[in-house]
């Protein structure tokens, strides 16, 4: 079968341009995805779901466009699980079982309790509320994943095959980048300076992370270079397809980067949960270098892109609770998204270099080359979807811009999707996160690499450089 | 492409970084860490510079 019907990295790809072209239809006067549920803030859950064209679709009730939003993804996402060769009765039943908690999840963290910023209270009529924002309902899936990976493993296990969370970041981040690219004409020179910036992301990683990781591994803890490389991508780059495509490179056997993707995945969560609290603590007053903190220390797109999320929605609450200011939602999330994209555009051609000297200068194989091809198989597909969305959204915007009335209204539609690809993609996080393996016999001294190096430097060096290269760069002011 | 479920492959991994042999740095690793390190650090500087002397 062809490469692009096989993996979840080109489904990605397919389903996210599906939405974002029907989101298009608005241009042309045909309104093909205002049906889709948009979750808001409430107090009275009768008020809690609407569609998210409610003048277009007047006759659907918020609870009708709910079933018609997971009707359409369940069709949608069942064609591509069965074209990819995955159990397509299971992966419909783990879907549903997945789509519902975590839309459950999604409602009762837009509870006005718990979700509205103090200047909202006084317009639900509260006197109180947490103020996490509709995003603490990520936060609750992640957790209630957590629970069920955990404590009910067999359920967990049945749940596996729906429970994607790769194939719905990657889904989510395509269509982001319809979003972010209407929202960044708003702002095409700051949009300019994140993506000049974002370069600095690719240097990081690759060049200091990486070195620093493999040497830390390979001088203070002893492991064998077989494991340190794999070790260090994980850590540095992209989490579990940069172990994954190092350990292929240097031809590690395949449970050196089972494990390290199991590691990358645990500890994702203990910074997913972590450090977008610190940035709304300690830096609210330099959101840009929040969100890049968030790109360059969170591993896994899923738990990084997720964290950059929360993130945005914590510390533009704080930043109007604190200083009054009500800053523009986009550029942050434009920020964490530009720079763990240039860091994963990368993996192939590090990847590529890594076999050019195992082969060349390390295991010296006589007779065995490396193809340059590979570059082109690890490349992140995915990518491509987000830059075409991107690129293309942001361009029509530019050239055209009588046509940006009708492309915030179908990038609302589309948002709405990705929302809910967000806390899909949450859940399935915390039900592979088996926090069991860290108990197991042998992975202690993995894990003490890991944490020696993430919380030894990663983080410190990642919140170093977003502060040199985002500081006093700040997101345009609400009608400033 | 069924999903394997079942295989846990944390099993027999205590043995296996416990069979894992010593082996020194070789040269070309070291010069992979310090030319990484340092092309790192003089990239970071120029990017730096121009992105707040150009942005």
């Amino acid at each position: 079968m062809r490469d692009w019907l096989k993996t979840e990295d080109w489904w990605a790809v397919w389903v996210g341009l599906i939405v974002v072209i029907l989101s298009l239809g608005v241009l042309v006067g045909f309104d093909l995805l205002g049906w889709g549920a948009v979750t808001s803030e409430w107090l009275d859950l009768g008020k809690a779901l609407k569609p998210s064209s409610p003048e277009n679709y007047r006759l659907l009730s918020g609870w009708a466009s709910l079933a018609s939003t997971y009707l359409f993804l369940l069709i949608l996402l069942s064609i591509g699980a069965s074209v990819m060769g995955l159990w397509a009765g299971r992966f419909a039943l783990g879907f549903t079982v997945v789509f519902w908690i975590s839309y459950l999840c999604l409602l009762i963290g837009h509870n006005a309790y718990i979700a509205a910023t103090p200047n909202r209270r006084e317009q639900f009529g509260i006197s109180w509320s947490v103020g996490l924002t509709g995003e603490a309902g990520f936060v609750l899936a992640l957790l209630v994943g957590l629970v069920v990976g955990n404590l009910l493993p067999q359920l967990a296990g049945q749940l596996q095959e729906g429970a994607r969370s790769e194939w719905f970041i990657k889904t989510a981040i395509v269509i982001y980048g319809a979003t972010l690219g209407v929202k960044a004409a708003d702002t095409p020179a700051l949009t300019q300076a994140i993506l000049f910036r974002g370069f600095a992301a690719i240097v990081e990683a690759y060049l200091i992370y990486w070195a620093l990781v493999y040497f830390v591994a390979r001088r203070y803890f002893g492991f064998s270079r077989e494991w340190a490389a794999p070790l260090a991508s994980g850590i540095s780059i992209c989490g579990v397809s940069a172990a994954i495509a190092t350990g292929a490179a240097i031809r590690a056997r395949p449970v050196v980067p089972v494990m390290v993707s199991s590691l990358v995945v645990i500890f994702a969560v203990i910074e997913l949960l972590l450090l977008p609290f610190v940035a709304q603590l300690f830096l609210y007053l330099e959101p840009l270098v929040a969100a890049a903190w968030m790109g360059l220390a969170v591993k896994t797109d899923g738990a990084a892109f997720a964290s950059g999320a929360i993130t945005e929605a914590l510390v533009l609450a704080r930043a109007q609770q604190e200083q009054g200011i009500e800053y523009l939602t986009g550029p942050m999330a434009l920020t964490t998204t530009t720079v763990k994209l240039f860091i994963d555009i990368f993996i192939g051609v590090w990847a590529f270099l890594l076999a050019l000297i195992w082969v060349y200068r390390i295991d010296r194989r006589p007779g065995e080359r490396v193809q340059a091809v590979a570059m082109w198989h690890r490349f992140p597909k995915f990518v491509l979807g987000y830059a075409l969305t991107f690129t293309g959204l942001f361009s029509l915007a530019l050239l055209l811009p009588s046509l940006l009335p009708a492309l915030k209204l179908g990038r609302e539609q589309a948002d709405t999707f990705r929302t809910l690809f967000f806390a899909m993609t949450f859940f399935a996080i915390g039900l592979a996160a088996n926090f069991r393996r860290l108990w197991a016999e042998g992975i202690g001294r993995l894990a003490l690499v890991y944490v020696v190096c993430l919380f030894g430097f990663i983080i410190w060096i990642g919140l170093a450089i977003s502060w040199l290269f985002f500081h006093g760069v700040r997101p345009p002011i609400v009608g400033g | 492409m069924r999903q394997d479920l079942g295989r846990d492959p944390t099993a027999g991994l205590s043995e296996e970084l416990g069979r894992m042999a010593q082996e020194p740095l070789l040269p070309i690793e070291k010069q992979l860490i310090v030319g990484s390190l340092l092309l790192g650090a003089v990239l970071l500087a120029i990017l730096l510079w121009a992105s707040y002397t150009f942005f």
